[in-house]
């Protein structure tokens, strides 16, 4: 235990990059609803707990169409 | 001199002749309107003027330059907006109009100079957003400004009209009428109160005919048959009356419209007169005596007949 | 030259404005930063996980393992990200139409292929290199020396790849329609490979060993001569890919 404190400083980079990726997809997602396929729920579930690929997967497949 | 010239075109899709023998010319500085309903044949004319369909026989000349299929060297005279224009929504219009300028090989000052004119000339000079905020009208806006660039002999619209209000139909239509200055206008629509407006020539495009085809003065003047209608007060006798006017030499139809009789004189100098007097001396209560000029929807209505 | 270099331009425009750029490099660094710390940290990891009575203990990790945690992560999700990212370079503007006026202006076809590559290939290299920049760093700093052999060699070969699904990507979108067919059709393709890497003596032809035997390089396992003919056949089939797509892109419909 004392040893992940110990390495805290390289540790919060990366959960504060994946908070990033997660959160953006979340608020992305949540002002536009009308997603591809699947339905909002699915991708609510899929953005928060899917580590990294998910709200990657969102954002390149999932998302509605910009125009 | 003619900047567009079909002759004796044709095209068949399949059993169905599309065009059939289709030759018309356009000269230089004119507002052109192609008319038609839908699945007449206009886009469809319009791809072969653009070279991006093949015509089975005839031809098409572009500033006196043969159109050939495929090798669209004569394209370099021609401004082209689709009928739903498709932009990079991530793009503001005046980084769009650089793309296209520096894909067509202009300089840097000369792309600079036109896209400030004709952001002006359409009206969207100071819009700063992203095309992916713009309305239909913007889009199509935008899209004339694109055909324009290159400054082309001519501007080939498909139907810039037809998916807009009435605002954006007014505000596009004034553009393409200012356009004039600077090119020759060849637009395509269904909706011919927007012919009335701009156009100087007229072509209608029925059965992959031209059915009709002249300046559009030229065309309601030829075809000019006052229409008179008539109400009565009694509509007992409408039948009668809607035999006895059709005899008389100087009428060249009567219909019945719900309690009216519209009466088509065949001879407009004296027909009004004419048609006055026999009704004074059949003495029926007359309630309306209206006199109606022909519009092109009428003549339309005639013509698809 | 002028329309190529005018449509590169909009392709890095387009890959900043869409935000793939910014997706690229956060899941890029990630992976830099998590291997290192991932390998270090695996004997805590494994020791909260022991059961009372049952004593694991697995070796002082070395840069190596820093190394492995790198490979594995960029060859399987982070080529995956790279496909996603970049699987619809080219289907979303035919699908939209957007081609359309470009190519009515004057814009030739195989320019599109052409600058559309070459912008890729760039972001794929930058982004490649930044996370094993910051993997050498970390590694560096954890286990002391961030020198392995081969490494670089290594590297290059996962790059190449990267191109060979670049250039996969574009052959597949040229003849197909849709948003996603391009995308499914490589990484069906993507699927043959490692099915066909079951087969030692098909291992010389495969592409995909140039993603599966990088850490082997390192240990040692594998040699830089068993990769030479791997580089070449894929040098090729890049090569060959971008070639057929220009060409079939040509007579497409638009």
């Amino acid at each position: 235990m004392e040893k992940i404190i110990e390495y805290l400083p390289f540790l919060i980079p990366i959960i504060l990059l994946e908070l990033v990726l997660a959160f953006s997809a979340l608020i992305h997602l949540l002002k536009h609803p009308d997603v591809k396929f699947g339905n909002k729920t699915i991708w609510i579930f899929v953005v928060l707990l899917v580590q990294i690929i998910g709200p990657i997967l969102y954002f390149t497949i999932g998302r509605s169409d910009q125009s | 001199m003619n900047v567009l010239s079909l002759k004796n075109v044709s095209k068949r899709f399949g059993s169905l002749k599309v065009i059939d023998g289709l030759s018309f010319d356009v000269e230089e500085g004119i507002v052109f309107g192609f008319v038609g309903k839908n699945g007449a044949g206009k886009t469809t004319t319009m791809k072969m003027i653009l070279g991006l369909l093949e015509c089975d026989s005839g031809t098409i000349r572009v500033c006196d330059e043969e159109v050939t299929f495929g090798e669209t060297a004569t394209n370099r005279h021609i401004g082209y907006l689709p009928d739903v224009p498709e932009f990079y929504g991530y793009m503001k219009a005046k980084e769009y109009l650089t793309l296209c300028g520096e894909i067509t090989g202009l300089s840097h000052t000369q792309i600079r100079a036109r896209s400030g004119e004709l952001l002006n000339l359409v009206g969207l000079s100071g819009v700063e957003r992203k095309i992916s905020t713009y309305s239909r009208g913007m889009k199509q806006r935008l899209g004339i400004a694109q055909a324009l660039l290159n400054s082309p002999k001519l501007l080939i619209c498909d139907e810039p009209t037809s998916a807009l209000d009435p605002i954006g139909r007014s505000e596009i239509l004034s553009i393409l009428h200012a356009a004039k200055k600077y090119t020759t206008v060849l637009f395509s629509t269904h909706i011919l109160s927007d012919v009335e407006r701009i156009c100087d020539r007229v072509g209608i495009l029925n059965d992959g005919k031209l059915m009709l085809e002249g300046d559009l003065s030229d065309i309601k003047s030829r075809h000019r048959e006052n229409t008179v209608t008539l109400e009565f007060e009694s509509t007992h006798d409408l039948q009668e009356l809607h035999r006895t006017l059709s005899d008389l030499p100087f009428v060249s139809s009567v219909e019945t419209q719900n309690r009216a009789l519209l009466v088509r004189l065949s001879d407009t100098i004296d027909g009004n007169q004419r048609l006055l007097e026999h009704l004074t001396r059949s003495k029926l209560m007359l309630l309306k005596f209206e006199v109606g000029e022909p519009t092109l929807e009428s003549l339309f209505m005639e013509i698809i007949k | 030259m002028r329309s190529y270099i005018a449509f590169c331009k909009k392709e890095v425009l387009e890959n900043l404005r869409t935000h793939k750029v910014l997706i690229l490099m956060i899941v890029f660094l990630l992976f830099g930063m998590m291997s290192p710390l991932t390998a270090k940290l695996m004997p805590e990891i494994f020791k909260s996980l022991a059961l009372d009575g049952i004593v694991i203990t697995i070796p002082e990790p070395t840069a190596l393992d820093a190394y492995a945690q790198f490979f594995k992560n960029t060859s399987q999700m982070g080529l995956l990200v790279v496909l996603l990212v970049f699987g619809g370079m080219l289907s979303t503007e035919i699908t939209k139409g957007t081609l359309i006026n470009m190519v009515t202006k004057g814009l030739s076809r195989h320019v599109v292929i052409l600058a559309k590559f070459t912008v890729a290939s760039i972001l794929w290299t930058l982004t490649l290199l930044a996370s094993f920049i910051t993997t050498f760093g970390y590694t560096a700093y954890l286990f002391g020396s961030g020198i392995q052999p081969n490494l670089l060699f290594s590297i290059f070969c996962l790059w190449l790849f990267g191109l060979f699904l670049l250039a996969s990507l574009l052959f597949f979108s040229s003849f197909t329609s849709g948003n996603f067919a391009g995308l499914a059709l490589t990484a069906v393709s993507l699927l043959i490979l490692l099915l066909l890497d079951i087969f030692p003596r098909l291992h010389a032809l495969n592409p995909i060993t140039l993603a599966s035997l990088n850490t082997a390089l390192l240990s040692g396992a594998s040699q830089i001569s068993d990769l030479t003919l791997p580089v070449g056949v894929t040098l090729g089939l890049t090569v060959l890919l971008l070639g057929s797509s220009m060409m079939v892109f040509r007579r497409r419909k638009l």
